[in-house]
């Protein structure tokens, strides 16, 4: 892999990056595009958000997470309590005369009559979003260190990283947890005093999705192609090697996983005021396994493959769901045993594999063929 | 004591004069009255003018054990007892009528005396209208009397579990006067559980007694059962005898008898649930532990496997009960209605309906394990992170299938009577299903065990999952192990649906609920060793059970547990048995 961003890379995403930046809000601004389109297309660029986050660890790191669905989430969580504090006055205890404190209403519904004390700074809407960065980054930290401390690699990574995500899926789904448990958050009224209902808030909150995952690609494109990006990729081919050469691997990983963990996270806090809602069962492992799913699709290890993955597949499923309501799921499942079968590359890995068919070479078999990444099966030897 | 009123003077006298009654009626009924027909006494009561005669008479039932005493009784609480006075007569005759009214609205009457139809002076049937004629009278004393009379009937019930029941009501009322009819039972009851209610219920009513000393009796006798039932009616007496200080002592070491005993039924209670809770997971697990552990393949359809597994379980259920109907998808177009018709058995014959299911199970989810692995795992067994990708994949596939053909809700799975009670010891209660459960387990894993030591199969997947080169150099059909070892790991998950079709919900999301636990549990277990994976799962078991015992929070209890599981695996990356390997990558 060449280590300078060749220059066709460069023309191409320069011309999408504008496309996604400044063409579709005007089009939007002009009346050619719909409000719904342009929060579709809001709620699939914070979609590759994640997806990016997902590449970096897994398609560059060689580490399958399935707890990115948890910060995607824990961000939008993080926002969401700011957009909640901010419905104020609109809210349905409120006009009651019910909530004289100002609490959102499903802490009235469970009896609380004060603002619990971790609720207060959220009030602050620059303090939420530390949060956003603050919390998940955190969290990775610390589960990080303690896992790749240990050596936790491979499956077992993916394993405890599923399970992390399910403890904390449980705990959201509380009541007692004061986070709005099974329904969690949604009804908002306005972000930072602005109706976010009004079509020209949605349009900022695309454009600021826009920017952020123009920027986010950005970043990891020139965080690949770094000296760190190569320890990185050294790390997913040949960990012990890595090890031997004397570089603190546990150090890289973990650096990796936290920025990754924030990228999620943002991409989960731009998500929330365009969706409308956050609630637990966006904290599933299944939700990690898709944005997993995304990246395969798209191609891993390539950045712009995630993206192209995350729009491709949503896009697919919010046509699939309402063509085939019944078989969705169905087409969805078949296409991701496919991809993984015939297109180890994803969608990006298709021109390789249809170059080596011209070329007259085997089309690489993924029987044959292992890729760069496989690990081989535990051995199990006395 | 002063009587406000005549009723209250008859209650109170009727309380004095009953025990003697029941003591006379119980001698009597050693002397065999049971095949005496209750009509003329329950005629004479009827008939009778003066309240204290005829609850004497109502009385001098018990003992008497026809069935004919409840039924009459009810007919007279309801007012279905008519009082038939002939045109020129005075005297009355009490009938019962028949069920059928003629145009007139007249019925058939039936003397009560001994329930031969009513003629009139012709000899011929009379059919009359029960609303010209008053009906038998009754009181809350004489309904008072009747139920009386039926609750000590019931103590001589030769239904082992109604005379209990019985025991405990009487016990549980505190009703003094039946005491001497408790004490005399007695003497002459054998079964060691009626045994036991009785001394509780004596003990009980002897709370009330007016000397402190039988109190103070009653309190300990209560608390060396560790009667848990009897915890409220000791804070009652510990209120009402703040002025007796021995009391009061005795209560509160009853108290604490039976809290200590409550604690040790509840520690029992936990262990057995943790080890059937640990069973669960074990069978859930098992499988996996050989397509995961041994295999090296993430299966994340596993948990569609074991849905396959209790699905079949239903349908077998269906064809034993009544019929089953399917709705088979085609794709794209209208799907085609199933419909199977049962074999419409009942009672044991449907019970065992569950002995087919289990190798139907095993078989069928083998079945859709050796499709999944010749269709999609055997490419993927240099590339395990992929091969969670596609089986995913395939989970959803499956989930979708269940739904379109079995619907999105839960369906029904009956249990096998031979399942559905439980052994009460000693307050402790032990499910059969439970029970069974644990059975089946220890069964799954020395099945396992043995053919993996036992026979040649079991030598070639150990071969082949150690190092498959080398098994395939030594000519050893890699292929074919790898197929059968991955159809009998689907098997055992099919299996472990035919149980959870017992004990849980069956429905399309079945196998997300134990994906995730059972992942858990063999890597906790330590991947490819049987033994770990059987300590990790009771270990787990018995820890989320005792969490929730402690915590009264089953989610929380969860979260926990999942935190311990990580933190564990700082201590332990490998699980609890580390299989010992020179290799750098394993």
């Amino acid at each position: 892999m060449k280590r300078n961003v060749s220059k066709i890379e460069l023309t191409v995403a320069t011309i999408i990056a504008i496309i996604l930046v400044v063409v579709l809000p005007m089009l939007h601004a002009s009346g050619m595009i719909s409000d719904f389109t342009i929060k579709l297309w809001g709620k699939y660029l914070c979609y590759g958000l994640l997806a990016i986050s997902v590449d970096l660890l897994w398609g560059y790191t060689g580490l399958l997470s399935l707890g990115q669905a948890l910060f995607f989430s824990l961000g939008g969580y993080m926002l969401g309590m700011n957009l909640m504090l901010m419905i104020g006055e609109d809210g349905q205890y409120f006009k009651s005369g019910n909530n004289p404190n100002l609490l959102p209403d499903f802490m009235i519904f469970l009896g609380h009559t004060t603002l619990p004390t971790f609720w207060k700074p959220f009030l602050s809407f620059p303090i939420a979003v530390a949060m956003v960065v603050l919390l998940p980054g955190l969290i990775a930290l610390v589960f990080g260190f303690l896992a790749f401390r240990s050596r936790i690699k491979g499956v077992y990574f993916s394993i405890l990283t599923q399970a992390l995500t399910y403890g904390a899926a449980l705990m959201f789904f509380r009541n007692d947890m004061i986070m709005g448990g099974n329904n969690g958050f949604t009804d908002f009224k306005r972000i930072i005093g602005y109706d976010i209902r009004e079509s020209a808030t949605q349009r900022g909150l695309y454009t600021a999705t826009a920017i952020t995952l123009v920027l986010v690609y950005a970043f990891c494109r020139w965080l690949t192609t770094t000296k760190f990006g190569l320890v990185q990729r050294a790390l997913r081919d040949s960990e012990t090697r890595v090890l031997f050469s004397g570089y603190a691997a546990a150090n890289y990983k973990l650096f990796v996983f936290v920025v990754s963990a924030i990228i999620g996270s943002i991409g989960g806090a731009l998500y929330v005021p365009q969706a409308g809602i956050i609630n637990p069962s966006e904290m599933t492992p299944e939700k990690s396994l898709e944005a997993v799913v995304w990246c395969a699709v798209g191609g891993r290890g390539t950045l712009v493959g995630p993206i192209i993955g995350a729009i491709g597949t949503n896009a697919l499923k919010s046509w699939a769901t309402r063509a085939f309501p019944d078989y969705w799921l169905i087409i969805l499942g078949v296409l991701f045993i496919l991809i993984v079968l015939f297109m180890p590359k994803g969608i990006l890995g298709l021109f390789g594999q249809a170059k080596e068919l011209f070329k007259g070479k085997p089309a690489a078999d993924p029987v044959l063929k292992p890729t760069a990444e496989a690990a081989p099966a535990p051995e199990v030897s006395k | 004591m002063t009587f406000s009123t005549l009723s209250d003077f008859r209650t109170a006298s009727r309380r004095a004069l009953f025990p003697l009654l029941c003591l006379l009626g119980l001698i009597a009924a050693s002397a065999l009255r049971a095949a005496d027909s209750p009509r003329p006494i329950i005629n004479q009561a009827i008939l009778e003018e003066d309240t204290e005669k005829k609850i004497a008479l109502i009385n001098s039932l018990i003992g008497n054990t026809s069935p004919e005493i409840a039924a009459l009784f009810v007919l007279w609480k309801e007012d279905a007892i008519s009082l038939f006075k002939a045109e020129d007569s005075e005297t009355k005759v009490p009938v019962t009528l028949g069920e059928e009214k003629d145009a007139e609205e007249k019925q058939a009457a039936f003397l009560l005396l001994d329930n031969s139809p009513l003629k009139g002076k012709d000899g011929q049937p009379l059919r009359i209208l029960a609303s010209e004629f008053d009906t038998a009278e009754h009181d809350s004393i004489i309904r008072g009397a009747m139920k009386g009379v039926l609750d000590l009937l019931a103590l001589a019930d030769p239904n082992r579990d109604k005379r209990v029941q019985a025991i405990n009501m009487i016990g549980m009322s505190q009703e003094v006067e039946k005491l001497p009819a408790l004490l005399l039972v007695q003497k002459t009851e054998t079964d060691s559980k009626a045994k036991r209610a009785l001394s509780e219920a004596v003990a009980l009513i002897q709370l009330k007694d007016e000397s402190p000393e039988v109190k103070i009796a009653a309190a300990k006798t209560l608390g060396e059962m560790g009667s848990i039932p009897s915890r409220d009616f000791l804070t009652a007496l510990k209120r009402e005898s703040e002025d007796q200080p021995d009391v009061l002592k005795a209560v509160s070491i009853a108290e604490a008898q039976i809290a200590s005993h409550i604690r040790t039924v509840d520690a029992v209670g936990t262990g057995f649930r943790g080890i059937s809770k640990g069973s669960i997971l074990l069978v859930a697990a098992i499988g996996l532990a050989i397509t995961f552990g041994l295999m090296g393949v993430i299966n994340m359809a596993h948990g569609e496997l074991i849905a396959v597994g209790a699905y079949t379980t239903y349908v077998v259920q269906g064809l034993f009960a009544t019929g089953i109907v399917m709705q088979i998808p085609t794709f794209f177009g209208q799907p085609i209605t199933v419909r199977l018709s049962g074999a419409n058995l009942s009672g044991t014959a449907l019970d065992n309906y569950f002995l087919v299911a289990l190798p139907l199970s095993f078989i069928v989810a083998a079945l859709v394990g050796l499709i999944l692995e010749r269709s999609v795992i055997r490419f993927l067994y240099r590339r395990p992170l992929e091969s969670l990708l596609a089986t995913w994949g395939v989970s959803l596939v499956l989930q979708q299938l269940f739904r379109l053909t079995f619907g999105a809700n839960n369906v029904q799975v009956y249990s096998p009577s031979w399942l559905s009670g439980n052994w009460t010891v000693n307050d402790v209660i032990f499910g059969w299903n439970r029970v069974f459960v644990i059975g089946f387990a220890v069964f799954i894993i020395w099945g396992t065990h043995l053919l993996m030591t036992k026979t040649s199969l079991g030598l070639l997947i150990r071969a082949v999952m150690q190092n498959r080169q080398m098994a395939a150099c030594m000519g050893v059909k890699t292929e074919r192990v790898n197929m059968m070892t991955f159809a009998f790991g689907s098997g055992l998950g099919g299996l472990a649906g035919a149980f959870i079709s017992q004990i849980g919900n069956v429905g399309p999301g079945l196998g997300q609920d134990y994906i995730v636990d059972a992942f858990m549990t063999v890597v906790v277990g330590g991947v490819g060793n049987l033994i770990g994976t059987v300590v990790s799962a009771l270990g787990i078991g018995i820890l989320d059970q005792s969490l929730q015992q402690i915590l009264l929070n089953p989610v929380l209890g969860k979260i926990i547990v999942l935190g311990l599981i990580i933190l564990f695996l700082q201590w332990r990356p490998a699980g609890i048995f580390v299989t010992k390997s020179r290799s750098l990558e394993s």
